[in-house]
């Protein structure tokens, strides 16, 4: 009597939460990936692309990417891939993360955001605002140990919280490498993305203010900065060099590319895509790392070999906890750091 | 602060703002002579960015930055010769047009790249400039303002041009009465189409040179979304001006120094937020121009399509 008095309940209660379970499991059968420029910018779009068509053939599902769409308004496009059916929309630009968690609500179909850590929501809305700000510190330390006029340049097209951690860690960088060396900071523009003739106006004159390494940050305007590294010479009459971020232009070097912190993103969306079948998905947040070389710097002919083994120890030096690299994600708190470190 | 008070840094800058200002000052000048007709031209922006392309295009293809103007002056007008159709000829709404005109520039630009140059992104080489003896030898304004590609020197020239056409020719009386009073043009035996057309053909000619010098000047290579809202600063300066040319010229100029302020300002190390520093060559021509042209005014019929015989 008593072992079937408990015996019921109990299968029922299994039962309800083996439902429960079964109702947050979802079967991911294909992805989307929105991105506001062409997946061929050897960048932010483009290793959003790449990093999703892996995770995506990884976990055997159909990806649809969406580029080119601009800066504006990509309500239209959610909705319309949310209606074929796609069970996560990777919203890839920090100028989508209020519409996309709005049909994300209207739609019922997952999306990923960038930049709004705060705006997480189970089973519906997750954030992966990553940051490379440990490759971003080896870049600080290369660019210290390779300037010749003792000023090194940061350029960024706005002050996304990725942005801004690279830029902390890189002037952190700089300084423990060398601290005599300055770092001047100037934006572009508050979006300015794809303004590459801005990108070339404003690095022209950091190149005139001094320096002699620039570490670029942008999407289609850093194709204007190198533009500017490429046809200005630095105050002292020598080549100036440029540090990209996220992806590899090795291809369009003219011998000026230095580095590059490079992201890869599959372990963040091969993870998304598992959160979302196992019913976890917008619970917790995304990172990148140089312990898995999600984030690693590139390795160019312009670095001697001294330098880069110099590096590598600097890496292992922070995988193993010797060095601490703490990201800065807030505009502000960067501001008040570069005012400091271009007054040195 | 000592990196600022370098000839080179101050000259970096001075350039800088003519090199910033100068796609505005053409995109204002064809802005205005278009409003001067009645024509509301929204797709400037759309106009700039097909110049941009089709300029950048030909310049690279050719070595020669003066085909790439012509072929930026070409797109602009392909792009301007919709607008005339739709909105001059057909008479519909002035500013949907305009819209829909950017962002089918902006996708179909967006997508020309992607075919020809997304995976090898080619750049130009650097212009090569005009010296005006002794004025290019003063220091920072010299090599700042008087050693230019020869381009900017005729940019500068088509506002004491368009100051001539508005005040002593026909033609400008003719853009005037189609902007104010377009039956009156009518009944004087002058086309309002045809007028308003040439118009707005001209704004895209002027709009598409400015794309190109973006592109081939002032970036070295062309990206999509490149103008990043260029068209519509032009759109600004020209209503702000009011009809006035040099105040095109004034506010561009303005623009392209309160920009390079910008960038002194956060070289220098100032601790002020990014957009209140961003925000100052927005704030500034619209300050200047909304207290010294206040008192003009824009056509009357500007926006309105013209039907004969209607009221």
């Amino acid at each position: 009597m008593s072992v079937r008095r408990y015996t019921i309940p109990a299968v029922a209660a299994a039962l309800l939460v083996g439902l429960s379970t079964a109702s947050a499991q979802t079967k991911v059968e294909s992805i989307a990936i929105l991105v506001p420029e062409q997946g061929t910018d050897y960048g932010w779009n483009q290793q959003g692309v790449d990093s999703a068509r892996a995770a995506a053939e990884a976990a055997g599902v159909e990806l649809i990417p969406a580029e080119g769409l601009g800066y504006g308004d990509i309500r239209p496009t959610l909705r319309e891939l949310a209606a074929d059916g796609v069970g996560l929309m990777i919203a890839h630009a920090s100028g989508y993360n209020t519409a996309a968690p709005e049909i994300a609500e209207e739609t019922g179909v997952p999306v990923a955001i960038v930049d709004s850590p705060d705006k997480l929501k189970p089973g519906l809305v997750a954030d992966y605002t990553l940051s490379g700000h440990e490759g971003a510190y080896l870049a600080g330390r290369l660019a210290a140990k390779t300037t010749d006029t003792g000023t090194v340049g940061i350029v960024v097209s706005g002050e996304p919280p990725s942005w801004n951690s690279h830029s902390a860690a890189f002037a952190d960088g700089v300084k423990a490498e060398d601290d005599s060396v300055k770092v001047l900071y100037a934006v572009i523009g508050p979006a300015a993305y794809s303004d590459a003739a801005g990108g070339k106006r404003v690095t022209e004159s950091v190149i005139a203010a001094g320096a002699d390494v620039i570490f670029g940050q942008g999407n289609g305007s850093s194709f204007g900065m190198i533009q500017a590294v490429e046809t200005t010479p630095a105050t002292d009459g020598s080549d100036v060099m440029f540090i990209d971020v996220i992806g590899d232009k090795s291809e369009l070097d003219t011998g000026h590319l230095l580095s590059s912190v490079m992201w890869d993103m599959t372990p963040v969306y091969t993870a998304m895509i598992e959160d979302l079948e196992d019913g976890t998905f917008g619970t917790k947040s995304y990172a990148i790392s140089i312990a898995d070389d999600s984030v690693k710097l590139l390795k160019t002919p312009q670095i001697p070999d001294a330098t880069w083994d110099e590096l590598m120890a600097l890496r292992q030096d922070i995988i193993d906890g010797k060095i601490t690299v703490e990201p800065v994600f807030d505009a502000q708190a960067v501001r008040a750091k570069m005012a400091n470190v271009s007054a040195d | 602060m000592e990196q600022l008070l370098t000839v080179a840094f101050l000259t970096s800058l001075l350039a800088g703002a003519v090199t910033a200002g100068v796609p505005l000052l053409l995109a204002g000048l064809g802005e205005q002579v278009s409003e001067k007709a009645g024509v509301l031209n929204i797709g400037i922006e759309g106009m700039m960015l097909v110049g941009a392309y089709t300029g950048f295009v030909a310049a690279w293809s050719t070595g020669s930055f003066w085909l790439g103007f012509a072929a930026g002056a070409a797109g602009g007008m392909a792009v301007a010769l919709l607008m005339a159709l739709l909105c001059v000829r057909l008479g519909l709404n002035q500013i949907v047009v305009g819209i829909a005109l950017t962002l089918g520039a902006e996708g179909i630009t967006a997508l020309l790249h992607h075919v020809q140059f997304s995976r090898t992104y080619p750049r130009l080489p650097g212009v090569e400039t005009l010296p005006i003896p002794f004025l290019s030898e003063i220091p920072v304004l010299g090599r700042a303002l008087f050693d230019r590609h020869p381009f900017v020197y005729l940019a500068v020239l088509m506002v004491p041009l368009l100051v001539f056409v508005f005040r002593r020719t026909g033609l400008g009386l003719h853009l005037q009465a189609a902007g104010d009073k377009p039956a009156a043009l009518d009944a004087a035996g002058v086309s309002v189409v045809t007028t308003r057309t040439a118009a707005v053909l001209f704004t895209g000619a002027m709009a598409g040179m400015g794309g190109t010098y973006m592109a081939n000047i002032g970036a070295g290579l062309f990206i999509p979304f490149m103008t990043g809202g260029a068209g519509f600063i032009g759109i600004v300066l020209a209503m702000l001006a009011r009809g006035r040319p040099g105040w095109v010229l004034f506010g561009a100029l303005l623009f392209g120094a309160s920009m390079a302020l910008t960038t002194a300002l956060q070289v220098g190390g100032v601790n002020i937020p990014t957009d209140v520093i961003q925000m100052v060559p927005f704030a500034a021509v619209m300050a200047v121009l909304v207290i010294f042209g206040r008192r003009a005014k824009l056509p009357a019929a500007l926006g309105l399509p013209y039907v004969r015989g209607e009221r």
